[in-house]
């Protein structure tokens, strides 16, 4: 059998697209609602995708609170009480939840984690972030974001002492942010220790996960894109004595799909329609760290920007595409509005099958993390629609090869 | 004071006994706290194992970290309130806050906070503080922290969700609040990023106090855990907190203290029905913090033997009045959602 693409759910709240909450049916109280997500970790079940996946802020979305009151974005669960919860009432999915390296200390959150793989009996999974937002900054502290340097060297020496716990490292731990005195206490992982995934595209985030990481989350919007990622993170394994195939890399992707192209056209224009230009220019600002984008013309080229602090990856990603398409900063509010700079495809089972196809068959992405742009309707379609026609195609799996989240990975359990 | 009718009872599973049985899976577990909410119990305390005081063996009696565990058990369960202990040294205020106010809303409102006073000699070599908190700073910090949460907690006010997709408006941003704290030890600036708690907020559990803790603990605690004692020191250890508890401008019946308390053998269990009531009725108590092993025939026997007892006895509720820990709690307890 030839490899199968893996895929992740990516939940969030109403839906990614930032006006989904607006749209006539998406579940507009998603972030109380703990049923709401049960049926949405089901849905992804029974459609066999290898993990749910949840993101995190450890603070709001947006400093502006007018702009924040027109999104859904400021209250939602906290994922790793979400997903523990989701653990009971699931029973194959992988259950992969952000945290942050800059805001925990590693025993705690190795411990944590841990815990959350006895729960669901091997399912768990940790995406690393370093956090480049100064509100969360400013919940820890007051010193402000500290430098994007010395956040990944944080995140590092993080990493080194979660997965030497997990391994059952005995021995204590003296270094330059943490010390460590004692093993965890509590048994083994069911499968061998919770898989490793990590968010962050900069050059040294990319070194950290050739060093470290399972699974790696990113942004690209064209093929050249995806594909010089993917040959250069692989390309960075060997010199940490490490297989290409020990990490799976999964690009988001976010799908609107229909029965015919023309409805799902409609339904994307019906999305975008949604967007008020505030909140699409707030957002396009965040992405780009900076603070003051509203004071230029919206119709006019995005400016000259200091090099970024927060997310150097995604900004550099913006000014990419503004420069590629010639779009103006509303045309770019716009487009960023929908799946915050991942790939969007819209079109039938088919196309969108189509285009995954040739991602993953040209060696761009080895599974997609999928972004549904509002809950249930979009996940529901793609579980029904596009997951059918993988599988006709013998690209994704029609049932589990096993139970834990590295069995459906294809990953080695850990020594 | 209370009518005189409800004692309150809470179980704690896994209160430092040295259980040696080996399966402590998540079904098992599932099925202990199904039995205390059949038998009607206020609420299920799940303590955090730590590496044991002293010793060099870590302790592996529970593959499970409690609020991982809390938030589990809050989908097999209805009614029965679920508090889990979390340290404030394995936790910055933010997460911590962040983590119980989505714990509540998992739960329907049945979660709680149980947060212990008294300083583990352990732990903060776990988590970068080798030389570890002088017990003055320990206390003062505990008290900013405590304070923070609470605080956090408080962020977002009861209405502040519109949900008005037409109109465009999410929330309503004069109802969310920043909190702004800068203090000794922290510096916080909210809100939470999670929504208000359907019982307004999650229950604080306050344990492990020594004599210099009892101002924080009357002013903040929604429940207070003591140490069992003979019958006039206990008496006297109630009235006093009782009186602190007015003295700080809190109805007296806001806070439920209740007596930590071990049964003996299975054979005595009558006897030990009667020492709850007894002590209940002296007016040395709100009720019990009961700690078993996690052997399901010690929950079986205090659910099937002693609750009925002391039902007999007209000292416990026959059902669950509502469906949060704040309605098991009492009516001074507050949201009722
Ligand atoms: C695809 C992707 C997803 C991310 N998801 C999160 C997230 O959920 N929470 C978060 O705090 N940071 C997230 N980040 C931010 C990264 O952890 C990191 O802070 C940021 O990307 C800066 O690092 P970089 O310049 O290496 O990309 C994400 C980054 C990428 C590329």
């Amino acid at each position: 059998m030839t490899a199968q693409m893996k895929l992740g759910a990516f939940l969030w709240a109403t839906g990614h697209h930032i006006a989904a909450w607006r749209h006539p049916k998406a579940h507009v109280t998603a972030g109380i609602d703990i049923d709401h997500y049960i049926q949405l970790a089901r849905t992804a079940e029974a459609a066999k995708f290898d993990m749910i996946f949840c993101e995190d802020a450890a603070g709001l979305r947006e400093a502006n609170v007018e702009i924040a009151s027109q999104t859904s974005r400021s209250i939602g669960f906290e994922p790793i009480s979400l997903l523990s919860a989701l653990a009971a009432q699931t029973s194959r999915i992988g259950l992969v939840s952000t945290a942050s390296t800059s805001y925990n200390e590693p025993y705690g959150l190795a411990r944590t984690f841990l815990s959350l793989d006895h729960l669901s009996g091997g399912r768990a999974g940790w995406n690393l972030v370093t956090s480049a937002s100064p509100i969360e900054a400013a919940n820890f502290g007051a010193t402000g974001l500290k430098p994007h340097a010395d956040r990944y060297e944080r995140a590092r020496e993080f990493a080194e002492v979660v997965t030497g716990l997990w391994r059952g490292k005995a021995s204590g731990h003296d270094g330059q942010s943490f010390s460590v005195r004692d093993p965890l206490d509590l048994p083994r992982s069911p499968q061998g220790a919770p898989v490793m995934v990590q968010a962050g595209a900069s050059d040294v985030g990319r070194n950290l996960a050739a060093r470290t990481a399972d699974v790696v989350f990113t942004a690209a919007q064209t093929f050249e894109e995806a594909k010089a990622f993917y040959d250069d993170l692989k390309g960075r394994m060997a010199a940490y004595g490490r297989e290409p195939d020990d990490i799976k890399i999964m690009p988001g992707v976010s799908p609107v799909v229909a029965e015919t192209e023309a409805e799902a056209r409609e339904k994307h224009e019906e999305l975008q329609a949604l967007i008020p230009d505030d909140v699409g220019v707030a957002l396009l600002s965040s992405y780009l760290s900076i603070s003051d984008l509203g004071r230029y013309p919206i119709d006019g080229p995005l400016p000259e920007l200091p090099e970024s602090e927060g997310m150097k990856s995604r900004q550099a990603l913006v000014v990419e595409q503004s420069r590629r398409d010639g779009l103006s900063i509303r045309q770019l509010a716009r487009h960023f509005a929908g799946a915050r700079g991942h790939w969007r495809i819209v079109g039938t089972a088919a196309q969108v099958a189509d285009e995954l196809q040739a991602r993953f068959e040209g060696g761009a992405a080895d599974g997609f993390n999928v972004m549904p742009a509002y809950f249930p309707g979009e996940l529901d379609a793609f579980a029904t629609l596009v997951v059918p026609e993988l599988q006709r195609r013998g690209l994704f799996r029609r049932d589990y090869e096993g139970r834990t989240l590295r069995d459906h990975l294809g990953l080695k359990r850990p020594a | 004071m209370d009518n005189g009718a409800t004692m309150h009872l809470a179980v704690s599973l896994f209160a430092g006994t040295a259980d040696p049985s080996p399966e402590l899976e998540f079904s098992h577990l599932a099925g202990l706290v199904q039995k205390a909410e059949a038998a009607g119990l206020d609420m299920v305390l799940l303590a955090d194992s730590a590496p044991a005081a002293g010793g060099d063996t870590p302790n592996q009696q529970m593959p499970f970290e409690a609020t991982t565990l809390l938030a589990a058990l809050a989908t097999v369960t209805s009614k029965i309130g679920l508090v889990a202990a979390a340290s404030t040294i394995a936790h910055q205020p933010y997460n911590l806050a962040r983590r119980f106010a989505s714990l509540d809303i998992i739960s329907h409102g049945r979660a709680g906070w149980s947060a212990t006073m008294a300083q583990s000699p352990r732990e903060a070599a776990n988590f970068s503080r080798p030389e570890g908190f002088s017990d003055a700073d320990f206390r003062r910090r505990t008290e900013e922290y405590i304070g923070i949460v609470r605080g956090l907690w408080q962020g977002w006010d009861a209405d502040a969700l519109l949900f008005d997709k037409s109109g465009g408006r999410f929330h309503n941003p004069e109802k969310m609040h920043t909190l702004d704290h800068k203090g000794e030890f922290f510096s916080v600036r909210g809100p939470l990023n999670v929504a208000r708690s359907p019982q307004d907020t999650p229950v604080l559990v306050l344990s492990g106090l020594s004599v210099s803790d009892l101002d924080i603990a009357v002013r903040t605690a929604d429940v207070i855990l003591l140490d069992d004692e003979p019958n006039e020191g206990a008496k006297a250890s109630y009235d006093d907190l009782k009186r602190r508890i007015l003295a700080c401008g809190r109805e007296p019946d806001a806070v439920k203290v209740l007596t930590n308390i071990a049964p003996g053998t299975a054979g005595k269990l009558a006897a030990f029905a009667d020492g709850l009531a007894e002590k209940f009725q002296s007016e040395s108590c709100d009720g019990f913090n009961v700690q078993l092993p996690t052997q399901r025939s010690a929950l079986d026997a205090f659910a099937d033997l002693v609750v009925p007892e002391l039902r007999r006895l007209g000292l416990f509720r026959e059902n669950y009045r509502g469906t949060t820990l704040r309605s098991h709690l009492g009516p001074a307890g507050g949201g009722e959602q």
